[in-house]
């Protein structure tokens, strides 16, 4: 299952993409499109996420365990699947970020003294 | 940042059970994807509605900033589950529908394949039974056998008994075995004679060491093993019983423990039941056990020359098998070399318990043909499938031309195909496993000419090694009849097999090829199958139908085994079996009756002989290795009641007894091979042995009493089947009485009806007496064949289902080709081809294959016959040439018969109706 989630068109770096779905779920459960608007919103439109690519992503979380899914009426009363975190959801999300912070200091530290 | 790889240990079994879950519901799965991407789609749009764009535009834009849901789909599909699994899944699937499709396919297919399969997993059973069980002991793998290993013979005496005096030392010095113990069966043939059960009788028992069942690792059902010390003199009259003789004997009543049994006359107490799983053919055929104990002549050095035991031992943790074998072996020369008049050439062998049952298995050649036979009919099965898929594949070339064009891969196309065939084999392969239970069944009422046959019979069945065999046949089947087909389909260029019309005349000449090929090597098959069948078969014939000399039939035939110290004194014996004769004389059914020591058609035991006035020849030299002759001590009458014919001199009578003159009558083996001008009035002396004795343990010295020979009889066989006459002598039992004889009763009426009276005249001369072994003479010729009749029943038909099937796989070829050949032929017969000139020319296209197929089959048979001959003992082949000539005509026409009929339908359709049909 180590196929990369989306091609190179993808603006938001490789790898990203479950921190950032976890991310937004940390806050309550959320529909596919939910997590979308989300992403774009609290990124000021920065990040441009090929939408699609959210479900196989989501797919795998519901495999590893890290989301639940639940069909609920929206506030917009439609049928729509809900994907809510659950503890080991949150664990990883703690993981990646620290990860992520890691790497990232790592890459700041490189372009700062080189 | 690769996510996951961390997480607590058993997180992959909660996504497994998820991904499980998947697989009851992909549908659900593409269903609710499909939904929650399309709101997602609508939703976007709305949106973009909002924003003020055009509806066209929003949805178009909604569509692009989404990507494609087709490949988003199948790329959240296939976290769930690996490609090739679903594919699998899907194949078989697939493959279900088409056998529904087409269901005389389907059948004729798994029926073909379940007869293949199924002849196989029988002819497995067998060999798992005989050979590849574990035996019944705790951990078999540590348990090993020890023998003594005679250094100087052949391979049988790598497998020799052990003497009291080496097991001791053994068991002594052995640093590579937790513990040793030794069983010793009981004399003759390992039977005792129980008493004290509802009737008396003789059952397999042996004495063993006290820690006998520790050793194996066998707990008793019921009360307990031999203590220790129970060994010795003094304290060993107890027994311990086997669950299925308790059973039998006792009605499994648990208060057996502490009874008193009679054993041999004498009394012992019941301590135990042992499971009835404890048993085995070569190594545990004991029903009941007593405690070994040796005696001083046994200890002395004179008993260390005395190789009786079966000694096990088994191995300390860590000590290896090679190890064992070593350090016996050391011992071994150190006993050789301290004792040399007895131990001089005697080393040590040592062999797993499943070694030792290949080795002593004498079945080997027969299963090994066997095996080779149903494999064949495997083989032509197989091919009989590849035709069938051939000809049905042709007619799916455009199917598989569209998913070519629609870009399935051709290994795709292959693994589809395949898993067709794997469904096919599966199937026929389970139906095979019901004709294997059916067929064992039969094969096990074929099993009866001798006590080892009937206990395989009784253990005949499908166990977990023939389930798992049956699977790996089934498997390797499918590929097999699957793999040439599926390529063949696969490598064909889609866009000509798109544009290739029904219509074509030409089509697939290559595959008609590998056809054609398929059909040859059946008929080779079959035709070597058959040959060997033909060869087998011929070898039963021409043993029922060598002259037995004497007359088998209306003679029933029992042995009685005189036991206890009454029947020790001579006198007893002979008053005994005299009494016997007298009360079965009296009866108006029988003609004459008589008592032998040896039946005709047993192997007899056998006695070494002097020549009155012919130096004794050196011990071990050549000639002392021919003075061996087959020992018989019969009573008066027993010539004339077999019906043997005498050819000079006189029968015993009545008045050559102990205090007569010592008398000896030989047959003409003997007369012929040792005396050439007369034997009548010749002298010579024997010392007898108990049984076939091996050459070196017979006394070199003989006390020298000379018999006169006052006799020369017809000769008369040991085993069906014998192709030379062994030398025979026998002597009256008067002058030579033994406490276990053979009753041989000429009755007037049918013999097996005469069983009861039979018993009835031996109880009424002793009630404690069993009577056993009651058989004809008839089948007592039969039971000599050693399963030779099952032999040649098996192969004739494993032959024959061989030969039909080729004959049908050429019938439906020829039909097939025939019927894509129709068109073809309605234009030549409109351009005026006569029917004859059509049938021939169907006819001549398929003689090719005929001919090379039977060629082929022809020339591998001829080596058959040296094969049969190196690999059985007494092989009869009286008629060889001649089925090997014959056979492979039969095999031509047969398969030209199997040509002949659909090219005679096909010459007589009307052109104008051939010409029609496409």
């Amino acid at each position: 299952m180590a196929k990369p989630i989306h091609d190179s068109k993808s603006e938001i770096p490789p790898g990203t993409l479950y921190m950032l779905i976890l991310k937004t779920l940390e806050a309550g459960p959320r529909h596919g499109y939910g997590i979308a608007q989300r992403i774009h919103q609290l990124s000021e439109d920065v990040l441009q996420v090929e939408e699609g690519s959210l479900y196989p992503a989501l797919q795998r979380m519901l495999i590893k365990g890290w989301v639940v899914a639940e069909w609920k009426t929206s506030e917009t009363n439609r049928r729509a699947r809900f994907y809510r975190l659950t503890p080991a959801g949150r664990k990883q999300l703690g993981a990646e970020v620290s990860e992520f912070d890691r790497v990232m200091q790592a890459i700041v530290r490189v372009l700062e003294t080189a | 940042m690769t996510a996951g790889k961390r997480g607590d240990g058993m997180a992959w079994l909660g996504e497994l059970g998820r991904r499980l879950r998947f697989f009851g519901r992909s549908e659900e799965f593409h269903r609710e994807l499909d939904e929650e991407m399309r709101t997602h789609l609508e939703l976007k749009t709305r949106t973009h509605l909002q924003e003020g764009l055009a509806p066209d535009e929003a949805r178009y834009a909604a569509r692009r900033e989404f990507g494609n849901p087709l490949l988003l789909r199948e790329q959240s599909r296939d976290f769930w589950v690996h490609r090739w699994v679903e594919q699998f899944a899907a194949d078989l699937r697939f493959g279900l529908r088409m056998l529904v499709v087409n269901p005389g396919f389907a059948s004729v297919a798994v029926l073909t394949l379940a007869l293949g399969i199924g002849v196989n997993s029988v002819i497995f059973s067998v060999i798992s039974t005989m050979l590849l069980r574990k035996p019944p002991v705790h951990d078999p793998d540590r348990l090993m056998m020890l023998f003594s290993r005679n250094l100087g013979a052949g391979d049988v005496a790598s497998r020799s008994p052990v003497s009291p005096p080496d097991f001791l030392d053994w068991r002594a010095e052995a640093t590579s075995f937790s513990a040793i113990t030794a069983s010793s069966s009981f004399e003759d043939d390992a039977h005792v004679t129980l008493s004290g059960g509802s009737e008396p009788e003789r059952v397999p028992g042996g004495e063993v060491s006290a820690n006998y069942f520790e050793v194996l690792g066998v707990s008793p059902l019921l009360g307990r093993a031999f203590l220790p010390g129970e060994d010795r003199a003094g304290h060993d009259r107890v027994m311990v019983l086997r669950a299925d003789l308790w059973k039998r004997s006792f009605g499994g009543d648990p208060r057996v423990l502490g009874r008193t049994v009679k054993v041999n006359g004498e009394a012992y107490t019941v301590i135990g039941v042992m499971p009835d799983t404890l048993r085995q053919l070569w190594m545990f055929p004991e029903q009941l056990w007593i405690p070994l104990t040796f005696t001083p002549a046994q200890l002395s050095a004179a008993g260390r020359a005395q190789r009786s035991l079966s000694v096990f031992g088994r191995l300390k943790p860590g000590a290896s098998e090679v190890q064992a074998r070593s350090e016996l072996g050391t011992i071994a020369r150190r006993i050789a070399a301290t004792h040399p008049q007895s131990s001089k050439d005697w080393g040590a062998n040592v062999l797993t318990l499943q070694e030792y049952a290949i080795q002593e298995s004498s079945a080997g050649p027969a299963l090994a043909f066997l095996m080779a036979a149903v494999g064949f009919v495997l083989l032509i099965a197989c091919a009989n499938l590849a035709n069938l898929l051939l000809a049905r594949n042709a007619n799916r070339h455009r199917e598989f031309a569209i998913r070519a064009a629609l870009g399935a891969g051709r290994l795709r196309v292959v693994r589809q195909l395949l898993s067709e065939c794997l469904l096919l084999a599966l199937l026929g392969g389970g139906l095979g496993l019901l004709f294997a239970t059916w067929g064992l069944h039969l094969l096990g009422r074929l099993f009866n000419w001798n006590e080892w046959s009937i206990l395989i019979a009784e253990q005949l069945s499908i166990d977990g090694n023939v389930l798992l065999f049956t699977l790996a046949v089934s498997l390797v089947t499918a590929f097999v009849f699957g793999l040439a087909p599926a390529f063949q389909l696969s490598r064909r260029d889609p866009n000509s097999a798109l544009k290739e019309g029904s219509r074509s005349t030409t089509a697939g000449r290559e595959h008609h090829r590998l056809q054609n090929l398929l059909v040859a090597g059946q008929l080779a098959l079959s035709l070597v199958l058959l040959v060997g069948a033909g060869l087998f078969v011929n070898n039963f014939i021409e043993e029922m139908r060598s002259k037995p000399g004497m007359n088998p039939h209306h003679v029933l035939t029992a042995t009685i085994s005189l036991t206890g110290k009454f029947y020790q004194d001579p006198a007893h014996q002979l008053a005994f079996f005299q009494g016997v004769l007298h009360r079965l004389a009296d009866s108006p059914e029988v003609d004459s009756a008589a008592v032998t020591s040896d039946l005709p058609y047993t192997f007899p035991g056998r006695a070494h002989f002097l020549i009155e006035g012919r130096p004794a020849s050196r011990r071990d030299s050549r000639d002392w290795r021919e003075s061996f002759a087959g020992y018989f001590a019969v009573s008066p009458g027993y010539f004339h009641t077999t019906q043997t014919p005498l050819r000079a001199g006189r029968e015993f009578t009545p008045a050559d007894d102990a205090s007569s003159n010592p008398v000896v009558i030989v047959n003409e083996a003997f007369a012929r091979k040792f005396f050439s001008n007369g034997a009548l009035g010749g002298y010579i002396s024997l010392s007898p042995e108990g049984g076939p004795a091996t050459a070196a343990e017979l006394p070199n010295s003989q006390q020298a009493s000379w018999r006169r020979i006052v006799g020369v009889v017809g000769d008369v066989n040991e085993y069906v089947g014998q192709t030379t006459w062994r030398p025979h002598v026998f002597v009256p039992f008067l002058q030579a009485s033994d406490g276990s004889m053979d009753l041989v009763v000429r009755v007037r009426t049918d013999p097996a009806a005469f069983a009861s009276s039979l018993r009835q005249a031996v109880w009424g001369v002793d009630k404690d007496q069993p009577v056993t072994n009651i058989r004809t003479m008839d089948r007592v010729l039969h039971d000599s064949g050693q399963g030779d009749d099952v032999m040649a029943d098996l192969m004739g038909a494993f032959a024959v289902i061989a030969l039909v099937m080729a004959a049908v796989g050429i019938y439906g070829l020829i039909g097939y080709l025939v019927g894509r050949r129709t068109h073809e032929l309605g234009v030549r017969m409109a351009l005026g081809a006569r029917r004859r000139e059509v049938l021939l020319l169907v006819l001549r296209g398929s003689t090719p294959m005929i001919v090379a197929g039977v060629g082929v089959g022809f020339l591998i048979s001829l080596a058959l016959p040296r094969l049969i001959n190196a690999s059985f003992q007494g092989w009869v082949s009286i008629h060889s040439g001649w089925i090997l000539a014959g056979t492979p005509v039969a095999v031509l026409l047969v398969a030209l018969a199997s040509c002949y009929f659909p090219a005679r339908r096909a010459s007589e359709v009307e052109p104008t109706v051939a010409l029609r049909c496409d």
